[in-house]
């Protein structure tokens, strides 16, 4: 890895084509830079992207990418990491893409503890379909699908997480761009699942979770004292609490051992050594 | 005298059926003789009726037969079950003390043997079936020797205290036989040789050819029949380098084997049914992103949960129709359990080579019988391995544009793009399930869209010209009846030929591996004046191929019940539907 690395390195020439104003700009941008700061390079650096106007960041970023189907963008991340421990793997992905369709990878995922990080941008509607109801909407906004809201509680991913054994939980603001970029850092260099849950404003069709709402309403972990991301109880508290919205890392197990150093999967599995074949002899044997 | 012998146990689910099963299997092994095994389970853990199966001779075998000459019946059920391949010569050996009165009929030779309280004498009433095994010795003048030798290796971990109780057991079952009955071994005399054999199952085969072929990553979900695929991986895939994962479902299994690929591993999964259904969805990125990938495909009785423990080959349609679009693959089906080991070493250099998604399709009747090999067979220094176009850092440039990207879908004359994998500087590059342009990048240009998709499909007419695509052949070559089959069918029909050849009809039997892209026969069909296609399925998948392929119809034998062919029934249908008008 070379050191001069900017985080220009990680953009591609394609222009994105987001709306004006979406919140998946400063998102990219914050996890770009957290992989130049962090002393990836794009021939080092593999990036999973899942489904959605969120799926689109593997075309605009330059690293080795995946742009898969919908909800199984941490598989995929999850088998270029044990294949390759040698190599930092971002998996990034939407509300749709990661807490429905995806849910249950996400569960497993953050289980197994793989050493990779998982951004998701959670703008609490379905984007790029034109405006229905995600997992994180409200259960009273109004979609062309819920007329009348979905009427059901939206999915707490940040409790889904914690109650899964996450090891390290975050959540950002993608126009708060210094401190969305730490978080996702922080999440790179956490020993383990790094999953951070970006609030991601659709400009287009989300009037209510609007950048403005998050700047009236998002509190700072990092500016309240009493909150020790290692203390679980704490993290519990803040993860659990419905009345505020929270930036900042909830939680983090410095303690947690990341699934390659648990199973012994540390060798880079590309190469097949010359004689494979015929030190593969003694399993001929085993059948005697 | 029989020339081989058709040994069976039966019981309950539970009753360890299958390891008593296969330690006699190991001990005829051991002794020289070829053996074949079939097993018949039910789709639960404990109770029901469940049997193993062993035909064993000098010379090689390689079906089940409609004949069972003794029977080692745990339950009543167990004779019922079977009372069809009884014959008047048939020992059954079974506990007299038991709860149970079992009903043998006349004229066969009831065998009683206190099988659990010999056992308790020996030092543990698990033993009884052991005991049987001695009984069976006895009965056939099997040197218990060689069992001895099973037993050894089957329980050598467990302490020798445990090896010589069943060594005991087995003594006491012995001795009791020849103590009480005056079989003169039923005729039998179970010669024996100086041949080393190897004893292992289709999934065991497919599982070890993934080791050899140079496999480090492999992610399943637990499926019957494919999960001993899985099992036999676990803790040796990690002896050389590797990993498994049991993942949460199959389309994270799929997923996660398409990510170590893409991250250069060869990298497998494998499923059956309703899992390769799941897996389906990801059969399209698989071939858009140019991923090498085996998937592997342990047909079962379907549709929907069917009969997960039963025999079919219903799945060809999927693996070679399966996902929206048009998906190039390669179809590959073994149709022995050597060709298991074979054709997955060559599925894994189909997969580099071509960079696409091969299939490698098995069956139920494959992955659960244990057979004997000459190890020769199995031959590692034979290996070889293809990577295809796998650039590393010197050859790269080769392949850059004029702003320095590097053209991972690069059209070529072959169809097939250069291919670096992470951590290969300057070859960083995006790959996508969406339609795109040669550095991987989404296009709806027409052009592109039309160069792309050619160039998928050129990867595999370059194959078809490239690789060889040839089928296996037996029998008679210039007889008039022609007979085709793919899959596990092959070595029913083989011995079928000696049936046939008894009754004065000559057969030429060809056997197909490959069912995407496969071997032209036109002009074997052409040359023949009666065509008869075997499968285990009741539509004819493989026989609509060749309809397809050469425009004449053919005859077809099709098997659904969820048992396999037998060499002898095969036989028989083969006479019917030579007898028979060809369909119109």
């Amino acid at each position: 890895m070379s050191s001069d690395v900017r985080f220009t390195d990680f953009k591609s020439d394609k222009q994105p084509t987001w709306c004006p104003g979406c919140g998946d700009f400063g998102t990219m941008n914050g996890m770009m830079k957290a992989l130049a700061e962090t002393g990836n390079d794009p021939d080092n650096t593999f990036v999973v992207a899942g489904i959605g106007c969120s799926g689109k960041i593997g075309t605009y970023m330059h690293s080795y990418a995946l742009h898969g189907v919908h909800g199984r963008a941490l598989p995929v991340g999850t088998g270029v990491k044990m294949a390759r421990p040698d190599i930092e793997v971002m998996v990034a992905g939407g509300d749709g893409d990661g807490y429905s369709i995806g849910a249950g990878h996400f569960v497993h995922a953050v289980r197994r503890n793989v050493d990779m990080s998982y951004v998701v941008m959670d703008n609490r509607i379905y984007g790029l379909t034109k405006g229905q109801a995600s997992p994180t909407s409200r259960s009273d906004f109004e979609t062309s699908t819920t007329p009348e809201g979905p009427k059901q509680p939206p999915v707490n991913p940040l409790a889904l997480a914690l109650a899964s054994g996450a090891t390290f939980i975050a959540q950002s603001f993608a126009s708060d761009a210094l401190r969305h970029q730490e978080i996702v850092q922080q999440a790179i260099e956490h020993d383990g699942f790094g999953f951070v849950n970006v609030f991601s404003p659709c400009v287009t069709f989300n009037d209510v979770d609007t950048y403005d709402y998050f700047r009236d309403n998002l509190v700072d972990l990092q500016e309240d004292e009493d909150h020790d991301p290692n203390d679980y109880k704490a993290a519990e508290k803040v993860i659990l609490d419905s009345e505020k919205e929270y930036q900042g890392v909830m939680y983090q197990d410095d303690e947690s051992v990341p699934y390659h150093e648990l199973h012994g999967v540390t060798e880079n599995m590309s190469d097949i050594p010359e004689d494979a074949p015929e030190d593969a002899m003694d399993l001929v044997r085993e059948f005697y | 005298m029989a020339e081989d012998l058709n040994w069976a146990i039966g019981g309950e689910a539970g009753d360890g059926i299958d390891s008593t099963g296969k330690i006699f299997a190991q001990a005829l092994s051991r002794a020289g003789r070829h053996v074949y095994t079939s097993k018949d389970f039910a789709s639960r853990i404990r109770g029901g009726y469940t049997a193993y199966k062993i035909r064993t001779s000098v010379d090689d075998v390689q079906s089940v037969v409609d004949r069972l000459d003794i029977l080692v019946a745990l339950t009543q059920r167990t004779i019922d079950e079977n009372l069809d391949e009884l014959h008047e010569g048939s020992a059954i050996i079974y506990d007299g003390e038991r709860s149970w009165e079992a009903e043998i009929p006349d004229e066969m030779t009831a065998v009683d043997v206190p099988l659990k309280s010999l056992a308790e004498d020996a030092g543990g009433a698990i033993m009884r079936n052991i005991v049987a095994l001695g009984a069976a010795c006895a009965i056939t003048g099997f040197d218990v020797e060689y069992l001895d030798e099973a037993l050894e290796k089957r329980f050598g971990g467990k302490g020798s205290k445990i090896v010589e109780n069943n060594k005991e057991a087995a003594r006491l079952g012995q001795e009791h036989v020849e103590e009480n009955y005056d079989l003169d071994h039923l005729g039998y005399n179970l010669e024996t040789t100086d041949n080393d054999y190897v004893l292992l199952n289709g999934n065991e085969a497919i599982g070890m050819g993934a080791i050899a072929a140079g496999c480090r990553f492999y992610a399943g979900y637990p499926i019957t029949p494919a999960t001993s695929i899985m099992e036999y991986l676990t803790g040796r895939l990690e002896d050389y380098g590797g990993h498994v994962v049991q993942a949460e479902d199959e389309l994270s299994a799929i997923n996660m084997s398409l990510g170590a690929a893409r991250a250069g591993a060869r990298s497998m999964t494998a499923t059956s049914g309703a899992g390769i259904d799941l897996m389906t969805e990801t059969f399209g990125l698989v071939a858009t992103s140019e991923t090498p990938l085996v998937i592997c495909d342990v047909q079962r009785s379907g549709p929907s949960t069917g009969m997960p423990t039963k025999q079919e080959q219903g799945d060809l349609n999927l693996t070679l129709y399966g996902g929206h679009g048009e998906v190039p693959r390669f179809v590959v089906a073994p149709t022995s359990i050597t060709e298991c080991f074979w054709k997955t070493i060559e599925a894994f250099n189909l997969a580099e080579k071509y960079q696409t998604p091969v299939f490698l399709v098995s069956d139920l009747a494959m992955s659960v019988t244990e057979q004997t090999f000459p190890p020769e067979e199995f031959d590692m220094d034979a290996v070889e391995i293809d990577r295809g176009k796998l650039v590393d850092q010197d050859e790269v440039d080769e392949w850059l544009d004029e702003q320095g990207r590097f053209r991972a879908h690069a059209v070529t004359d072959d169809g097939v793009s250069p291919r670096a994998i992470p951590g290969t500087i300057d070859g960083a590059h995006m790959s996508t399930g969406l339609e795109h342009d040669e550095l991987g990048r989404r296009t709806e240009d027409q052009g592109e869209r039309v160069q792309q998709v050619d160039k998928r499909y050129r990867k595999v007419e370059t194959a078809q010209e490239r690789e060889e695509w040839d089928y296996r052949e037996f029998g008679d070559p210039d007889a008039e009846n022609l007979v085709v089959s793919w899959g596990s069918n092959e070595g029913a029909l083989v011995e079928a030929l000696g049936y046939l050849e008894d009754e004065g009809v000559d057969v030429r039997v060809i056997s197909v591996p490959y069912i995407f892209p496969r071997p032209d026969l036109s002009e074997e069909i052409e040359a023949a004046a009666d065509v008869i296609v075997v499968e285990c399925n009741a539509t004819g998948q493989f026989a609509d191929l060749l309809e397809h392929d050469t425009l004449t119809r053919v005859k077809r034998i099709n098997k659904y019940t969820g048992v396999r062919f037998k060499a002898d029934e095969l036989a028989e249908e083969i006479t019917e539907q030579l007898a028979a008008e060809v369909p119109a």
